[in-house]
């Protein structure tokens, strides 16, 4: 973790040797709304159980349809006297109380997908049809594009093919990182040939960076692979870069993600887009145990995240989206779980929120073939987040207009 | 001598950019662009010899029928399916890749190549490896014919029968899928059918499903909906042979193909409308031949004009081989670039969807560019495996293989082995070279000679620096084949 003085050094423009190219100039600059603002895209994989996250209490339909999983008015951590947290989550709810979380209730889409592949499609895709092939976060990328050329948006995990649908298309404008994927230049030899090397390359790849020709084109997207994987490489020390998230189990580390862009924030990494994934939410059986510690470890993490930031500097920059692909049936089922299900809530967390709930708990007296309704479409939540928070046209990325929700306690 | 076709590509009259380009162009440069553009690009051994006999005689040669074509074909098919046998993606990778590489018809396998991403189909769903290698033979039996044809046989074909959900399709309760994708990927494209063209479509095909095992095309004339059906303003009770039928007839068929084909072999850059007309309307004419088209295209003043010239960006396979070729010592092992083609974003057999991969500009990000120049180093640095240090024929890979899986052995062809080539012992067995005629004969191998100046001087300065003798020389000519090998101009096809 590194203090401002250091934050700033590092972001020196002399950091990167002669060859610099003009668009990776300081990063130390002063904040400019709409233009340095950052988006968090926390993806819970498997279909998180709202109904266990934000639980209505007090509702005695909750009570009789969870006869095993339910959590009393005792356990929860209270949000006011209908509802309350998971007992697990106290570092949410810590920042509920100070005015940093916001929660969006019933979200969901028409005509809800059960399904696991046609359900994260459509969040996605933003496209409950399903007919677009890009993802919302790719679509934005090119609208939030700052004029020095650093890579939009980042992504933390997964595999060499593994690019979460939402960032497919985004072409050169994502990064990922991950154990899988390259992440330097092997230059066989010694150190002294190794730095000729280097040398000899970039400058070889000097010239114009217009993207009119191929060429131009070309030397663009090599000149941007160098220059972010030099500025990786200085921000990461050697056992991070070892410990790169993968997809197994034990690389799913949400803490460990989160901390990781928690520092590529502060190093002043330019992404205004980040995402990463947190499976294991697909609680079919014996649901209490493994929820709660996701949930735990979630609710740790998010907390742990902004904690650190807020130390190194921009934290009132960052928001942090949590989505999940459904909610799941309010009746648990015979193995002490629960099966698919539809509207579910939404997390919003960081220090721009209007903190509190957004929008009504969905009824339990008025369901949808024993799923619990939507009220509030979850294109809304893009929307909001993408015009008035990365300020960019929301229209244009979703292909319509949708009405805003009351996320940001100012315009950020 | 350059054509004095027009700078502005709107200029152009489409009637002259497909005339027979004069053979009085042909040089190196345009050699090396051939070779790269209608296979994977060559050695410069090959590349002296086809500049002394001429771009028709080349021509003849790259798309003629090769003698040993039949018995080329048969080997692969032998070979193939020992190695699909294994049940794994890898293994069927590993086989495509040498036989792209050893190949006494190169121009066959890229344009199979082609149509292997035209008919995307990932072996993801399909889950059969016998069924992939099928189709990929198929597709090379099928490549240079008439492409109604090929658009028969992938109806028909087990894997894509699967792929698509055919055998979903049956007369209750008819499945679009590869309907749809028929019109709009195969044949027609977007904006030249309806809905109803596509609902109708899926009813003529309806039927056409696999046997029980999956190993097979089955008709199921009880699952077939024979019923009156008008597709594209035709009537009758059309099935999926008269579908095809009429889907040929149509000439947007033949534009939409030479439009595919000609970002594949000529541009990337979108060609104004009317350019294409020529080849469309001579495809359409001769239905659908491939071979007279690619012809066409691959001697046109068009093909040898700076309309054409580094206009592409090299797939995955296509870098991969060309470094190979113009690099390597000796034939290497199958499965040797697996792993690289993969971290490239090109893993054969796996298509990211039915679109296939769509490849120009989004071949390059920041993971696939340093996936690129990693495995330059690998090959520049002379750590790919070589195969034994023999010459390989092609027989020996197939008993080998045949002997580990105790399958018979597959025919032997005598088979003129690709000529060995490394940058180092080229250079070096000649007179010693000065720095500057080292990077004047690695630039022209490696970038046709058309190197700006300014490279060229930077690249002389770095072999020359501290006057490298004997081993470090080696090792300094090698640095330079990594260093031209990640430049910009070197991504271009």
């Amino acid at each position: 973790m590194i203090n401002r003085r250091e934050f700033l050094a590092r972001s020196s423009l002399l950091a990167f040797g002669a060859a610099v190219p003009q668009f990776f100039a300081k990063t130390a600059h002063a904040i400019e709304p709409g233009k340095d603002t950052i988006l968090v895209v926390l993806e819970m994989a498997g279909g998180n159980d709202g109904l266990n996250t934000v639980i209505p209490y007090a509702d005695d339909l909750y009570y009789r349809n969870r006869p095993t999983l339910r959590l009393s008015k005792k356990e929860v951590l209270k949000i006011d006297d209908q509802l309350g947290l998971h007992p697990s989550m106290t570092g949410m709810h810590k920042m509920l109380q100070d005015r940093q979380l916001a929660i969006v209730q019933a979200v969901g889409y028409p005509n809800p997908e059960r399904s696991h592949f046609e359900a994260m499609d459509t969040w996605q895709l933003a496209d409950p049809k399903r007919e677009r092939k890009d993802g919302w976060l790719a679509r934005a990328t090119p609208l939030i594009q700052d004029a020095k050329g650093s890579v939009p948006a980042l992504h933390l995990g997964g595999n060499r093919t593994s690019l979460p649908l939402a960032l497919n298309g985004a072409g050169g404008g994502v990064i990922s990182v991950n154990k899988d994927q390259p992440f330097q230049l092997n230059l066989t030899g010694l150190e002294d040939r190794q730095k000729a090397r280097r040398k000899l390359l970039d400058d070889l790849v000097k010239g114009p960076l217009e993207a009119g020709n191929a060429t131009d084109f070309v030397r663009r997207r090599q000149v941007q692979a160098y220059t972010s994987m030099d500025k990786l490489k200085e921000i990461l020390k050697p056992e991070e870069v070892d410990s790169r998230p993968g997809s197994s189990d034990k690389e799913n580390d949400i803490q460990t993600k989160l901390a990781m862009i928690g520092k590529l924030i502060s190093a002043g990494w330019a992404s205004r887009i980040y995402y990463v994934s947190f499976a294991g939410f697909d609680t079919h059986s014996a649901q209490a145990a493994d929820h709660s510690n996701l949930l735990a470890r979630l609710s740790s993490a998010i907390e742990g995240f902004f904690k650190e930031i807020y130390v190194s500097g921009p934290a009132e920059r960052v928001l942090l989206l949590t989505f999940s692909e459904f909610g799941r049936r309010v009746k648990e089922n015979g193995s002490q779980g629960t099966d698919h299900g539809a509207a579910s809530c939404q997390f919003v967390a960081g220090p721009a929120v209007a903190a509190g709930l957004v929008g009504k708990h969905p009824r339990l007296d008025d369901l949808d073939f024993g799923d619990l309704k939507y009220h509030t479409d979850f294109r809304q939540v893009y929307a909001t987040l993408l015009d008035q928070w990365l300020r960019c046209d929301s229209a244009a990325v979703l292909g319509a207009k949708y009405e805003h929700l009351p996320l940001l306690a100012k315009k950020g | 001598m350059a054509d004095n076709l027009p700078d502005d590509l709107r200029q152009i009259d489409p009637q002259q950019a497909w005339q027979a380009a004069p053979p009085e162009i042909w040089n190196w440069k345009w050699a090396c662009h051939l070779y790269r553009r209608a296979s994977f690009g060559t050695s410069s051994v090959i590349l002296r010899q086809a500049v002394q006999e001429g771009l028709h005689a080349t021509l003849d040669r790259l798309i003629g029928k090769s003698p040993q074509a039949m018995r080329w074909a048969q080997l692969m098919e032998d070979t193939g399916r020992a190695f699909a046998s294994k049940g794994d993606e890898d293994s069927l990778r590993a086989w495509w890749h040498y036989f792209m590489l050893q190949s006494g018809d190169p121009v066959r396998e890229k344009l199979t190549l082609f149509w292997h991403n035209h008919f995307a189909t990932s072996i993801a769903k399909v889950g059969r490896a016998d069924l992939m290698l099928g189709q990929n033979l198929m597709q090379r039996r099928q490549a240079f014919g008439q492409f109604g044809q090929l658009l028969r046989a992938i109806s028909r074909d087990p894997a894509m029968l699967i792929w698509l959900d055919s055998n979903q399709n049956v007369k209750s309760q008819p499945n679009e899928n590869y309907g749809r994708e028929m019109l709009e990927l195969f044949s027609l494209g977007v904006g030249n059918y309806t809905e109803a063209d596509v609902r109708e479509t899926a009813r003529a095909f309806t039927g056409w499903n696999s046997d029980s095992h999956g190993d097979q095309f089955e008709f199921h004339p009880e699952q077939h909906d024979s019923g009156p059906k008008t597709v594209l303003g035709q009537k009758g009770n059309w099935d999926g042979d008269d579908l095809i039928r009429i889907v040929l007839e149509q000439p947007a068929c033949a534009l939409f193909l030479v439009r595919k084909l000609y970002r594949f072999y000529v541009s990337e850059t979108d060609p104004p409308p009317t350019l294409l007309q020529p080849l469309a309307e001579q495809f359409h004419k001769s239905k659908y031949e491939v071979a007279p088209l690619l012809r066409t295209i691959l001697s046109s003043r068009l093909f040898f004009s700076q309309h054409a010239y580094r206009q592409r960006i090299k797939s995955p396979v296509e870098l991969v081989l060309g470094m190979v070729l113009a690099n390597l010592p000796g034939p290497v092992p199958p499965g040797a670039f697996v792993d690289a083609l993969d971290a490239m974003g090109q893993a054969l057999f796996a298509p990211p969807n039915v679109r296939g991969w769509t490849g120009g500009r989004n071949w390059l990000n920041h993971a696939t560019i340093l996936a690129r120049h990693n495995f330059a180093d690998s090959v520049a640095m002379g750590k790919l495996p070589i195969a034994d240090g023999v010459p390989v024929k092609s027989v020996v890979v197939a008993r080998k293989v045949a002997g580990e899986l105790g399958v018979p052995a597959a025919i032997e062809i005598p088979v003129e082995p690709a000529p060995a080539f490394d940058c180092v012992t080229y250079l070096r067995n000649e007179k010693p070279l000065s720095p500057t005629e080292i990077v004047e004969r690695l630039s022209e191998n490696l970038l046709d000679g058309e190197i700006a100046p300014a490279a060229k001087a930077r690249l002389v300065a770095f072999v020359a620096e501290g006057k490298p003798q004997d081993k470090a020389l080696d090792n300094r000519i090698r640095e330079t084949v990594h260093a031209i090998m990640c430049m910009p101009e070197y991504q271009l096809a």
